[in-house]
């Protein structure tokens, strides 16, 4: 056996015990995606694929979420909408931060800009005016908030960063009811019933 | 329209049609590959172990009282084990069960006030999931076929007091007259023979071998994959449904990805099957071929038709050899019910008055019976939604299992529901007293002590 190799084996164990107190509590060491513990040299707390994703994704998403909360709360013409928007971006706006926080440990950095769709969605958006402007920034919405949801719950699932896992954690039952507050205001724009989360609020009744 | 406005609705419909973004991630749906060496695998799992048995013993305290009380002489139908009596499900701080039921859903959800007991049972690490075996069928199985069901990773969570006697006695719909024909042991591919010959057709008995034999899949498979020690030579069916009851393993739901969100499944009982048109809790499959053939395709519950094909998938033969599983599953009984009538009814001079009371209360007041019709062996072969989300704060996360809406579950059978604790498809309630609260909350039913009580002592003559 020749040193280089041995050198890598030693180098890939301490690796492997220095990352084990992160795994102990959640994961799943089996299932976890390459670059983890693979001795591969690479910078220390880089993080690993799933985490780095993670981070990519929700943060994009966050900007998109900001972007489109400050476009909407100039044009929505409905004020349930309006003060939707605001809330957006003041819920996304505060969430920057703190996965900002819980990604710098691992020394990843959180996109500022939103994601590919996002951009698609609001230049459509900056096309419609009124009735037609309000429902479709709730459409877009409601994709928007489903597609976080699975985000977070596979953080929860498949992440190694116990920061970052708690930090899905914490925020899923925000998404959770932007979702439902977007289902509630689809119905109450579209004139359809409430679908999804927004079945569990007690029915109102119509006089 | 002008020529314009054509262009530029077909310009944006274009637009939208083309997706910019990166798909969410693949490993939301499918399971990623190992990519590390089994033994630094093991030697993490074997380290957080502890930590992860801590924190499941730590929930399942916090929400229950698992002291072991039995029902003064109310015995499991082998006789060999007591039922465990008395609500378990601690309330929260202050609170009474009357008091509670006297809130709304919405008052309940914003008070944060649902016992932590009522909200779904994570598996003891949601992460990896998978077949958790009880003690007493790892220690039955090591015996008699020197097969290793024991996980490096998980230990079983609920105490034994509070899972179905071991092993379970066995009645046949074609043998009435023998009764309980186990003769005390739980069935293994060495016994199986001997234990039913002469009781049982070939077709029958073929079925029963197919079974009994394991199969390497889930977690108990000769890959790095595995959570066995050793390469494993598998599992079988009748490993979770030991004498085509339930030893009350438990497994995570197939049906829901992602991971995160696949709630846990206490395993059913076979018995009564022949009167089930519904099979598995989320997937209405419509016979027990289809189920018996499809668990065998997707490896014991993981919906995941991949994973298994890397193990080794066993794909029996449908007319050959699903077939004879099906019709052996479908002789066997429901244990005996002496104060019931043919129509699921009680005799009212075998009955006391409290049973009887609470028989009423289960086809009126309790609104049992709008389900569990005790003309159909307390079954509906419907899916109903209860609707529990109402009550707490979707998205709260126990011990990674992420709490979402469970939708539509299957109607589960109450005949000899006495001898199938823990309840409810995850197995979150403990007693038949903790499944009277429960639905009388989500219900909305306003009972009182007293009506609770007859009903309890109903639900144990089924």
């Amino acid at each position: 056996m020749n040193h280089t190799l041995l050198r890598g084996l030693a180098a890939a164990s301490t690796l492997a015990l220095a990352v084990l107190p992160a795994l102990a509590q959640t994961g799943n060491p089996a299932g976890m995606a390459p670059g983890s513990a693979d001795g591969r040299p690479k910078p220390p707390l880089s993080g690993n694929t799933t985490d780095q994703l993670f981070v990519k994704l929700v943060g994009m998403g966050n900007a998109g979420e900001v972007d489109a909360g400050r476009l909407a709360d100039g044009k929505a013409t409905n004020a349930s909408v309006k003060a939707f928007a605001r809330l957006m971006v003041q819920d996304h706006s505060s969430a920057g931060p703190r996965l900002a926080a819980a990604a710098r440990p691992l020394g990843l950095a959180v996109p500022t800009e939103p994601d590919p769709d996002q951009r698609i969605t609001r230049a459509r958006l900056e096309g419609l005016q009124g009735a037609a402007f309000d429902s479709a920034y709730l459409q877009a919405q409601l994709i928007d908030h489903q597609k976080t949801v699975l985000l977070l719950e596979w953080e929860i699932g498949n992440g190694q960063d116990p920061g970052l896992q708690a930090f899905a954690k914490e925020t899923l039952p925000v998404v959770m009811e932007h979702l439902r507050h977007v289902q509630e205001l689809l119905a109450e724009v579209t004139g359809t019933g409430p679908q999804g989360l927004a079945l569990d609020r007690d029915a109102p009744r119509r006089r | 329209m002008t020529i314009r406005t054509i262009t530029c609705l077909a310009a944006c419909a274009s637009l939208a049609l083309v997706v910019q973004a990166d798909p969410l991630p693949p490993d939301l749906t499918y399971r990623p590959l190992p990519t590390q060496p089994f033994s630094d695998v093991k030697r993490m799992d074997e380290a957080a172990k502890p930590q992860v048995t801590r924190r499941q013993a730590d929930l399942l305290a916090s929400r229950y009282d698992l002291s072991n009380r039995v029902i003064p002489g109310v015995m499991m139908s082998g006789g060999r084990k007591g039922v465990q009596g008395g609500v378990r499900v601690k309330l929260p701080e202050g609170m009474t069960w009357d008091k509670l039921a006297s809130l709304s859903p919405e008052e309940i959800r914003q008070r944060n006030l649902l016992p932590e007991g009522f909200k779904p049972l994570p598996h003891v690490k949601q992460a990896t999931g998978g077949q958790v075996f009880p003690q007493v069928q790892i220690d039955h199985i090591a015996k008699q076929e020197q097969r290793d069901l024991r996980r490096f990773d998980v230990d079983f969570d609920l105490p034994d007091h509070f899972t179905p006697e071991f092993p379970a006695p066995i009645f046949l719909t074609t043998h009435t007259e023998l009764g309980d024909v186990s003769r005390g042991q739980a069935l293994s591919i060495r016994n199986f023979y001997e234990l039913l010959n002469g009781l049982v057709t070939p077709v029958q008995m073929e079925g029963l071998r197919l079974l009994l034999t394991p199969f390497p899949q889930e977690e108990f498979n000769q890959t790095e994959d595995r959570k066995v020690a050793l390469q494993s030579m598998g599992v079988a069916c009748l490993d979770c449904h030991t004498n085509f009851h339930s030893n009350a393993a438990f497994h995570l739901t197939p049906d829901v990805r992602p991971q995160a969100a696949r709630f846990r499944l206490d395993s059913t009982s076979l018995r009564g099957m022949f009167n089930q048109q519904i099979h598995g809790s989320k997937r209405s499959l419509r016979s027990i071929e289809d189920f018996s053939e499809f668990e065998q395709r997707t490896a014991y519950f993981n919906g995941d038709h991949v994973s298994a094909t890397r193990k080794g998938p066993n794909l029996p033969d449908r007319t050959n050899q699903v077939a004879m599983m099906a019709q052996m599953q479908n002789i066997i009984d429901f244990p005996p019910a002496p104060k019931l009538d043919w129509r699921g009814r009680l005799i009212a001079d075998r009955a006391t008055a409290q049973e009887l009371a609470g028989e009423k209360i289960f086809n009126g007041k309790g609104q049992c019976a709008q389900c569990h019709v005790p003309q159909s062996a307390f079954l509906d072969h419907q899916m109903h939604d209860l609707r529990l989300e109402r009550f707490y704060r979707t998205g709260e996360v126990r011990n990674d299992l992420v709490m979402l809406p469970d939708g539509p579950i299957k109607t589960f059978t109450l005949r000899g529901i006495k001898d199938s604790p823990p309840y409810l498809h995850d197995g979150r309630l403990l007693t038949l007293a903790d499944t009277v609260e429960y639905f009388n909350l989500v219900l909305g039913l306003k009972l009182s002590a007293q009506e609770k009580d007859a009903l309890t002592a109903y639900l144990l003559t089924l």
